[in-house]
């Protein structure tokens, strides 16, 4: 899993310093009619992720301990967590309860400020949404009694991976001025 | 192998959720100015990556070699964008 996550963590090492090489070479970064990012939603959607990541701790932590019921708990949990992160980020992109960025003028393939933004944020995204499947997986595994800590652990490791990547991706694409 | 206990793992919640908050003010603070804004905010996000490697994903309780096989790769990029970042910030377009 270690060496996955490096190559991955390396993909997204591309992505940013592709984002970071466009946008400090770039005179005019976010164009007029194109909306900002918002910064308090998606605060709340990195305390969601970390929230996750507790959860994911303690549901290894009751497995280590032969805690069946706990560990299952705490894996339903930290799917719940990554569902409502994805539906979160459906919402900033489409709108749920309100107006999207791709309808406030966001467009893909409009500029760069755009085009970067999807490709990096949707690249997390595709991340969580195979994260949550994979935590599925394994809580059904678990329920048949057919995998035991080490999985979880692995699985932890993958998951706390995507939540250490939102943490860059939120201050490089969110915060920085 | 043994690795953080449930007191530790909530004491590292905590943490990043404080250190969550102290991005979000540090963006709204009007006085300061946008290079020292920019060096707290990578600041912070690196201490909130470490804590979440080291602690949620055990790499504290790994082996030293481990450490160094997950840290060097990773350090790698960082300092490639520092450079590449900083020639297309001081390109002088003819």
């Amino acid at each position: 899993m270690w060496i996955f996550l490096l190559a991955d963590a390396l993909s997204f090492a591309g992505l940013l310093l592709a984002y970071g090489i466009l946008r400090s070479g770039a005179a005019v970064w976010r164009h007029p009619g194109e909306p900002p990012l918002g910064i308090n939603f998606t605060a709340g959607l990195t305390f969601l992720l970390i929230c996750s990541s507790v959860t994911m701790v303690l549901a290894y932590a009751a497995a280590t301990e032969g805690k069946r019921t706990q560990t299952a708990a705490w894996l339903a949990l930290t799917a719940l967590g990554g569902t409502l992160f994805l539906a979160g980020q459906f919402h900033e992109y489409f709108g749920i309860w309100g107006p999207g960025l791709s309808k406030e003028g966001l467009v893909f393939g409009q500029s760069a400020y755009a085009s970067t933004f999807y490709s990096i944020t949707s690249f997390h995204g595709a991340h969580v949404f195979s994260g949550t499947l994979y935590i599925l997986v394994i809580l059904a595994r678990w329920l048949q009694g057919k995998t035991d800590a080490a999985h979880v652990e692995i699985l932890g490791l993958f998951w706390h991976f995507v939540d250490l990547v939102w943490i860059l991706v939120f201050t490089f694409v969110y915060l920085i001025p | 192998m043994s690795h953080a206990s449930r007191k530790q793992y909530l004491q590292v919640f905590l943490a990043l959720a404080l250190l969550t908050a102290l991005e979000v003010g540090v963006v709204y603070l009007p006085a300061i100015g946008k290079g020292p804004m920019v060096l707290a905010l990578v600041g912070l996000a690196v201490t909130k990556a470490a804590l979440v490697g080291l602690f949620f994903m055990h790499l504290r309780y790994e082996t030293r070699i481990m450490r160094l096989t997950v840290a060097i790769p990773l350090a790698t990029p960082a300092i490639y964008a520092v450079v590449l970042i900083a020639e297309a910030t001081l390109r002088v377009v003819p």
